[in-house]
């Protein structure tokens, strides 16, 4: 009984996934790449993707120096501010990047690719700290201690002790970022201007009218093979650890 | 050592709570004081939607529930070899971005004819939030201590009677936890109602009207301060209950 019941969910999970996949290879029941030639020839998707990829980039990168410093200062000195960090991540998205177009809009902030990968940082951020400080959680100061008692000076612990040892937890933080960068929707609208787009806006943009189209079935096959791709290198970095 | 946190924590105090400071003041008439907006936003109209969006997360937070624990407990304590490939089918979920999930859920109503109505709506959340309630539910019932439910049915017990005396009241933390994150991200849920309800307003589209069709940032900001004040009742409930089961 439970089985199928079990199988009946997985089904509904997974079912819609693969249609949108199937579908994007099809045209009248044959096997077809031309969807995704179309969708390759669209100035505006590809555009989006470059705009979309620079922000997961960037935002990734800023938010993983900033999350990983904060991180380790919190495992060494036990400071109390580790609640800073947890709001954003409860917050429902939308409330923040309401204040977040509120702020701009008070300062008279240019709207466009900056004042969205600021609010992309943002959230970045506390993801960075709460996943790097998880995996710091096993830290032990003797090791950076035996490090400089053996001669090494500050800077060389720090690359050859400290980094090696919080590197699983950041690459697993930098996937992360990268993904909530890339899929995030809600933030990057209310924060963008005229002529910046990503691609879920894109997306968002065709499907908000009810039109399944074949092209967008195939750039929706696109993204999902990304966000699979990068599901795929979490699972081999955490696992690898153990 | 304590330096290198301030970098992250001045930024998110600028980028996160001071623009959190503004939307308070928005929401009392900046740049003069003025509480009408509140009174405003309990108007018929608006308090309508804020009802309508309790509903719709009531409805997609029991519906979760109902489907996600058998789910759950399957995967926890009964699928043996399948248990890292279930799991696996329950995460990948978590990166594909609720927008594309919701595209899928789409692609599926639409020739069904279904688009566009509370169905679909209802359809579409409990799609998008399911896997937020099986994985919390997953690890409460993966930590209950097998030996306890192998002692139950020795005493005699029946697996109903152990179920409820024993596994159910352990997995509570992991009920608890699912029922927060799928109730709170579902009352401000913007991109399902519109995709697939058409014309069906919730916290989460109303917002994003207030906010980006009609510039009311004064309104705007109140209903968000009401959405804000309901979560962290939510959490502060949340909080509490754990603590409570933890002792």
């Amino acid at each position: 009984m439970i089985r199928i019941f079990v199988l009946m969910v997985f089904l509904f999970l997974y079912a819609p996934i693969a249609f949108v996949i199937a579908s994007s290879f099809l045209d009248n029941g044959s096997f077809t790449l031309k969807w995704f030639e179309k969708v390759f020839e669209d100035y505006k998707v590809i555009r989006a993707f470059s705009n979309s990829l620079i922000l997961a980039i960037a935002s990734t990168f800023f938010s993983v120096i900033l999350g990983t410093a904060a991180a380790y200062a919190y495992i060494r000195t036990k400071m109390s501010f580790e609640s800073l960090f947890y709001t954003p991540v409860v917050i429902p998205e939308i409330a923040e990047a309401l204040s977040l177009l509120l702020f701009y809009n008070l300062l008279s902030f240019p709207l466009g690719f900056y004042s969205v990968l600021l609010g992309h940082i943002a959230f970045n951020v506390a993801f960075v700290f709460v996943i790097v400080k998880a995996r710091l959680a096993g830290y032990e100061r003797s090791i950076e201690e035996a490090s400089l008692t053996l001669g090494a000076n500050e800077i060389q612990t720090f690359l050859r002790v400290t980094l090696p040892m919080a590197m699983p937890g950041i690459i697993a933080a930098s996937l992360i970022a990268f993904t909530l960068s890339w899929d995030n929707f809600i933030k990057t609208v209310f924060t963008t201007g005229p002529g910046f787009q990503t691609l879920p806006m894109l997306i968002w943009s065709q499907a908000v009218r009810g039109v399944v189209s074949p092209s967008l079935n195939a750039l929706a096959t696109l993204m999902l093979l990304i966000s699979i791709t990068l599901a795929y290198l979490y699972i081999r970095v955490s696992t690898k650890r153990e | 050592m304590r330096y290198f946190a301030y970098p992250a924590i001045v930024y998110l105090i600028i980028f996160f709570y001071l623009p959190f400071f503004i939307v308070v003041l928005y929401s009392f008439g900046f740049p003069n004081f003025d509480l009408k907006y509140y009174f405003d936003v309990m108007k018929p109209i608006y308090f309508k939607v804020l009802l309508d969006s309790v509903i719709l997360a009531s409805i997609t937070t029991v519906l979760c529930f109902l489907i996600a624990y058998p789910v759950a407990y399957y995967i926890a304590l009964r699928a043996k070899r399948w248990k890292n490939f279930l799991l696996v089918l329950i995460i990948l979920p978590f990166w594909i971005s609720l927008l594309l999930r919701t595209y899928a859920i789409m692609s599926i109503l639409s020739p069904l004819g279904l688009m566009f109505t509370f169905a679909a709506v209802v359809i579409g959340m409990v799609y998008d939030y399911l896997p937020f309630m099986v994985l919390p539910i997953y690890a409460s019932l993966e930590k209950i201590k097998r030996a306890q439910i192998e002692a139950s049915f020795t005493l005699g017990a029946s697996p109903w009677r152990t179920f409820i005396k024993i596994t159910f009241p352990q997995s509570m933390p992991g009920v608890v936890a699912g029922v927060i994150l799928v109730f709170i991200p579902a009352l401000g849920e913007f991109v399902v109602p519109s995709m697939l309800g058409g014309t069906y307003t919730t916290i989460g589209t109303i917002t994003w009207d207030l906010f980006l069709r009609y510039h009311d940032w004064w309104r705007g900001s109140a209903i968000s301060i009401i959405y804000m004040t309901i979560i962290f009742a939510a959490l502060a409930v949340y909080m509490k209950k754990a603590g409570r089961i933890e002792i």
